[in-house]
């Protein structure tokens, strides 16, 4: 074992990803809680003219969601954590600091760049991969930047054994950069043509099915290597750190980490079911969807038993209950999917509502408790100030854990109830419902759901106030906390 | 085994990404050749609906309607005959979508019209009471990128080898000779509409982006490949 | 069962209740396959999702943690050796040989095809409307029409089949003053009938004038004389001469089965053609259902 001799962290990176953590998660939420609205109250197309109609809106509020605020708060945590489990500190390195402060400079352009060019529509459209091919390039670089950060820190770090975490920080380092690039593959046809036309235009490199395997092999391991790898990563460092537990089983964190590795990859063709790529590979992302639910459950459950014991916790801090029902909402997430993808029950719920709901019981029940939860526990520590209000904590978790119930199931029983009218007919054999009836019959949700996206907000505007005051008001800490976190 | 790897970071590193990197080998590779084949007659986009699909893509279009019809009863009642791989060889990028806010536009050449479109794209509730589209009278007065358009025909012809006319080629005197062409295309299809500004815009040699957007909506069905049409 | 269990039950059934109470509201057949296993699977992730993670949950007030600790610690965390909760292991094991059973002898990733699915789909379906539909009677073709008619036409026609402000025709009556000069002066050769075409400009300024107004009229009143040209073709009563040219006076059959296989276009502009996407018995229904909007 290391002693556990004093290091100086340096958190000067991870503070800087917290910021736009915190700025493009009330950004991106923002945003879909007006999307959402629009919904269910079309006339709010029109606020911004021709820049505020849902389908501008749409993809911007993923991306500034996706890019934006999860992928601030991996690096935020792993800046944080890594140095942490590796025993290293970034002050050591004037390489490595250097790195880490010119991945952020790049990101923020690359960050700034994604708003303004897809609110102009300028977008290759592939979902979760519209940055057209100049923001691709940057992209690359900034993902290029933090891999020679990971590594660098990997190769000066003191502990032998890599942590869990790391393990996850590594697979999402890698599987980002190898998805990513192949997805993006594109021609720009200004410099294909001779110089004609716009500068940022770009065709895929590959057409028609093709072009949809390699999108939803991207899109799909997207969620696996984005939403889930690096908040497993989180979690795995976060919750024992801040109840002061051990990991409950090394096997089943073992197994559940090669098996989500070697699971994953192959289910993508589950957004392509009944499509027009041949029948054995929508079998077999089928079929290996449904064994993606173990390793996935794995970890959560791992991190259920962790807290064994440990009841007076989960009532007392309220940290600890975000990571808990984060945890619950993954399962919630990794049942649901891969129910989704058995092809009987994917012909009623592809192209519904009912994929949004499954999206957001993972993005916000999971994706975003983690990282709030992540951001609340680091804050004392970088900022050596006690965390501002528990109260506030308290209330924001219940505000917003009524927000994603209050969504997922209002999108459960709108895509269901949408997909089965689809395929209804009447007496005659005829189809009973005119497209339009399916539209209008859902307005309630649609309403719902726009309930949930002001009170989840509500709950992130709190959040965001209390990480504020932590950082420049509250109390000063004269010593860093080992394990729970001091709020006032 | 693993306990080794998790101490020795690069090795770590190379097993993690052989066992994903493996799926994709198996899953994508086998199939790439025959999915690129188009049907049989499968005319490519002229440049008019070239610009109309870059309209339909930054305007976002895909994010309430998909470009897929599954192979079901209901679904082939709705909308036509199911969607055929061939039918998307040219498609760069696939359009297929994800979500059904609205329905699905696959073949909605074949069963809506030039008129149709102008009311509904200038005011969907106009046509279709309670819908929940926005209206998108900005394409009205905006102008299509019909330079670009063409610079991607000339891309996908020269990169790609996607069946375009000797008109089509690099070089910016040979878009300017292309420019009558796009211009006629657009007049059959302003001829049909009513909009004044857009039938004065087409007159003084612009586009609008609506009359490129229809000419790309009209093509979504079965008369690009006409010869294979299936009954 | 403790309370946070029954609780957390208690929502998956009001969920899963919710859920069928809103679906049998549209009027939904629960019994079709498709519905009953989404509706199934959609049970399981309710129940399984609350009682599993109850379950564990659970566990942070009854059981205690213990195990034996590995060597490493991390930044103050340890690790337990402890072995792998056996229900999960059970079920990791299980879902991999049933994989491995599905992919090769309970459905060879190569044996299914959604399309000889589909064929096989239609059939059935065909085996079971058509037969029904056969012989219908009035009545229920004008109901079956109407529900053809709101899925597939009200988008241009309106629901009411009113042409929503002149953006389509108004099955109301047959053709306006204005449709009928459009077609007297352009000629008109795209409905297929047996006559073919119309030639352009078979009337003139007063005559047009005046046979348009009667047409329009609902060929009531005394009949302009210029008519007797049209008449040659539609017939002196302007009713097509049993389907040799178009019915004028009204939405026979032979008309609207015309208009649905070929389209047309006219004065308020172009109808698609549908000819690919009704079936025979749909077409008549139709047509049933147009006559009766009109007076
Ligand atoms: C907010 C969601 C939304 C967006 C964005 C949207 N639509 Fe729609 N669309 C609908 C809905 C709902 C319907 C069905 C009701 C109707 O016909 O208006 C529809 C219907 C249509 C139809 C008629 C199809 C048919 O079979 O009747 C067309 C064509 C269409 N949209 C084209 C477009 C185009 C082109 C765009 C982008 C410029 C677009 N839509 C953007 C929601 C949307
Ligand atoms: C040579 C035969 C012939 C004569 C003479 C003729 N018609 Fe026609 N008419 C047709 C045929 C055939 C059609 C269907 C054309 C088509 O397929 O589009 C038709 C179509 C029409 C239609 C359109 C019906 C619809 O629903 O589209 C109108 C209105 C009409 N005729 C009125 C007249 C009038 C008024 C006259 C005399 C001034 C006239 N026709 C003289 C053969 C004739
Ligand atoms: C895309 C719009 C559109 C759709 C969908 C549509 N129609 Fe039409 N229809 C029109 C227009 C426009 C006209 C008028 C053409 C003209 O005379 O100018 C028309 C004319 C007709 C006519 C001829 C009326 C006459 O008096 O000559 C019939 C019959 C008709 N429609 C029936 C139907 C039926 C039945 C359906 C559904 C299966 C349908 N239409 C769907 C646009 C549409
Ligand atoms: C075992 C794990 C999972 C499986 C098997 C799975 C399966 C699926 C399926 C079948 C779809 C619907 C495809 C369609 O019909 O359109 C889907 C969509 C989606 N899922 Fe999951 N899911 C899993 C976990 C998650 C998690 C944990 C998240 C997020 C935190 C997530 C985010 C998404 C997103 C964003 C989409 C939408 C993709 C699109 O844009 O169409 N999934 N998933
Ligand atoms: C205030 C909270 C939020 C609200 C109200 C909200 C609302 C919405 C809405 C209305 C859509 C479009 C659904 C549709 O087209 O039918 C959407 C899509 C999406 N949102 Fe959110 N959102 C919120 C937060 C988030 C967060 C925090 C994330 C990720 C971390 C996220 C990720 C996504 C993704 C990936 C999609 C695309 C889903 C798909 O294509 O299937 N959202 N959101
Ligand atoms: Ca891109
Ligand atoms: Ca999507
Ligand atoms: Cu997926």
């Amino acid at each position: 074992m290391q002693s556990n001799a004093a290091l100086e962290y340096d958190y000067s990176v991870a503070k800087l990803f917290t910021y736009t953590a915190i700025l493009f998660g009330l950004v991106g939420m923002l945003l879909g809680t007006l999307i959402a609205a629009q919904m269910a109250f079309p006339e709010l197309n029109y606020l911004f003219g021709q820049y505020g109609t849902f389908s501008r809106l749409r993809p911007l509020h993923t991306n500034v969601v996706i890019y934006g605020f999860t992928v601030s708060g991996v690096f935020a945590t792993f800046y944080y954590s890594a140095q942490r489990v590796l025993k290293v500190s970034m002050a050591e390195s004037k390489f490595i600091m250097f790195v880490g402060k010119l991945q952020f400079g790049l990101y923020l352009i690359a960050a700034t760049g994604m708003v303004v060019t897809l609110l102009l529509g300028i977008t290759t459209t592939k979902e979760y991969a519209q940055m057209e091919w100049p923001l691709d390039i940057l992209i690359v670089l900034i993902w290029v930047l933090w891999g020679v950060a990971m590594f660098a820190l990997i190769g000066i770090r003191r502990e032998k054994a890599l942590y869990i975490s790391m393990w996850y920080y590594i697979a999402c380092f890698l599987g980002v950069a190898m998805l990513y690039l192949f997805n993006n593959m594109e021609v720009p046809t200004y410099f294909a043509s001779g110089g004609i036309g716009s500068m940022w235009h770009s065709v895929s490199m590959y057409s028609g099915t093709n072009d949809a395997l390699v999108q939803w092999w991207w899109g799909h391991n997207a969620v696996a290597f984005v939403f889930t790898v690096p908040i497993v990563a989180m979690i795995y460092y976060f919750l024992p750190k801040e109840s002061g537990q051990a990991v409950y089983s090394y096997k089943l964190s073992l197994l559940s980490f090669w098996g989500l590795m070697f699971v994953y990859l192959w289910a993508g063709s589950h957004h392509l079911l009944w499509s027009t790529v041949p029948d054995w590979m929508q079998t077999m992302g089928s079929v290996f969807s449904v064994v993606l639910i173990l390793p996935s459950w794995g970890s959560a459950i791992n991190m259920l038993l962790t807290m064994k014991g440990e009841w007076n916790q989960l009532t007392e801090n309220p940290l600890i209950k975000f990571m808990v029902l984060a945890s619950t909402f993954y399962m919630l997430s990794t049942l649901e999917g891969p129910i989704q993808a058995i092809k009987s029950v994917n012909a009623i719920a592809h192209f519904t509502d009912w994929i949004p709901g499954h999206v957001h019981d993972g993005v916000l029940g999971w994706v975003a408790f983690m990282i709030m939860a992540a951001l609340f526990h680091m804050a004392p520590r970088m900022f050596k100030r006690e965390i501002y209000s528990r109260k506030l904590i308290e209330a924001q978790f219940w505000i917003q854990t009524t927000a994603v119930v209050l969504y997922f199931t209002s999108m459960w029983i709108a895509g269901i109830t949408q997909g089965m009218m689809w395929r209804a007919v009447d007496e005659y054999g005829n189809l009973m419902y005119s497209f339009i009836d399916t539209v209008t019959v859902l307005h309630p949700y649609y309403a719902i759901r726009a309930l949930a996206g002001v009170l989840y907000v509500t709950g992130f505007v709190m959040f965001a106030y209390n990480m504020i005051k932590t950082m420049t008001s509250s109390k000063v800490l004269t010593e860093e906390p080992q394990f729970k976190s001091p709020m006032a | 085994m693993f306990h080794w790897l998790e101490k020795n970071p690069f090795f770590f590193a190379v097993g993690v990404f052989l066992v994903i990197a493996f799926a994709g080998l198996v899953e994508i590779l086998p199939n790439f050749a025959e999915a690129s084949r188009p049907v049989v007659g499968l005319k490519p986009y002229t440049v008019l609906q070239l610009a109309g699909k870059n309209v339909y893509m930054k305007d976002q279009c895909i994010a309430c309607h998909s470009q897929l019809i599954r192979p079901f009863k209901a679904e082939t009642d709705r909308y036509g005959q199911y969607s055929l791989s061939g039918e998307y060889a040219y498609d760069r990028p696939f359009l297929w979508g994800s979500k059904r806010t609205g329905p699905d536009l696959h073949r909605v050449g074949n069963y809506r019209t030039t008129e149709w479109h102008e009311n509904h794209m200038w005011d969907p509730t106009s046509v279709v009471p309670g819908s929940i589209m926005p209206a998108y009278k900005h394409m009205f007065s905006n102008a299509a990128d019909i330079a670009t358009a063409y610079a991607e025909a000339v891309t996908v012809k020269n990169v790609f080898h996607t069946p375009y006319g000797d008109d089509i080629k690099a070089g910016k005197k040979a878009w300017e000779a292309y420019r009558p062409k796009v211009l006629a295309e657009a007049k059959k299809i302003a001829a049909n509409m009513k909009n004044k500004d857009v039938k004065d815009a087409v007159n003084a040699g612009k586009v609008p982006e609506i009359v490129a957007l229809i000419a790309y909506l009209n093509s979504l069905g079965s008369s690009r490949y006409e010869a294979n049409k299936v009954k | 069962m403790n309370a946070l269990m029954i609780k957390g039950l208690l929502f998956a059934a009001v969920l899963i209740g919710a859920t069928i109470f809103v679906v049998e509201s549209m009027h939904i057949d629960l019994s079709d396959p498709i519905n009953l296993i989404t509706m199934i699977g959609a049970i399981a992730i309710a129940v399984l999702t609350v009682g599993v993670s109850i379950k564990y949950i659970n566990q942070m007030k009854t059981d205690t943690a213990s195990g034996e600790l590995t060597d490493e610690n991390w930044d103050g965390i340890g690790e337990y050796k402890n072995e792998l909760p056996s229900g999960w292991a059970y079920s990791f094991l299980g879902t991999i040989i049933w994989a491995l059973w599905y992919w090769t002898m309970g459905y060879p990733v190569n044996a299914f095809s959604q399309i000889g699915q589909y064929n096989a789909e239609v059939k059935t379906y065909n085996q079971k409307f058509e037969e029904m539909h056969k012989n219908a009677d009035k009545a229920t073709l004008q109901q079956m029409g109407e529900s053809i008619f709101l899925v597939q036409c009200a988008s241009c026609h309106g629901v009411t089949g009113d042409g929503l402000s002149g953006k389509a025709q108004d099955f109301g009556s047959r053709m306006t003053k204005e449709q009928v000069l459009y077609t007297i002066k352009h000629g008109s050769n795209q409905l297929g009938f047996q006559m073919g075409a119309m030639p352009p400009m078979m009337a003139q300024g007063k005559d047009a004038e005046e046979i348009a107004a009667w047409i329009a009229g609902g060929m009531k009143g005394k009949q302009p004389a210029a008519f007797a040209t049209c008449a040659s073709c539609h017939g002196p009563d302007g009713k097509g001469m049993n389907g040799m040219a178009p019915d004028l006076a009204g939405y026979n059959e032979t008309l609207v089965k015309h208009v649905l296989d070929h389209g047309k276009t006219g004065e308020i502009g172009r109808m698609p053609s549908f000819k690919t996407m009704l079936t025979p018995i749909q077409d008549k229904a139709l047509a049933v259902y147009i006559q009766s909007l009109s007076n």
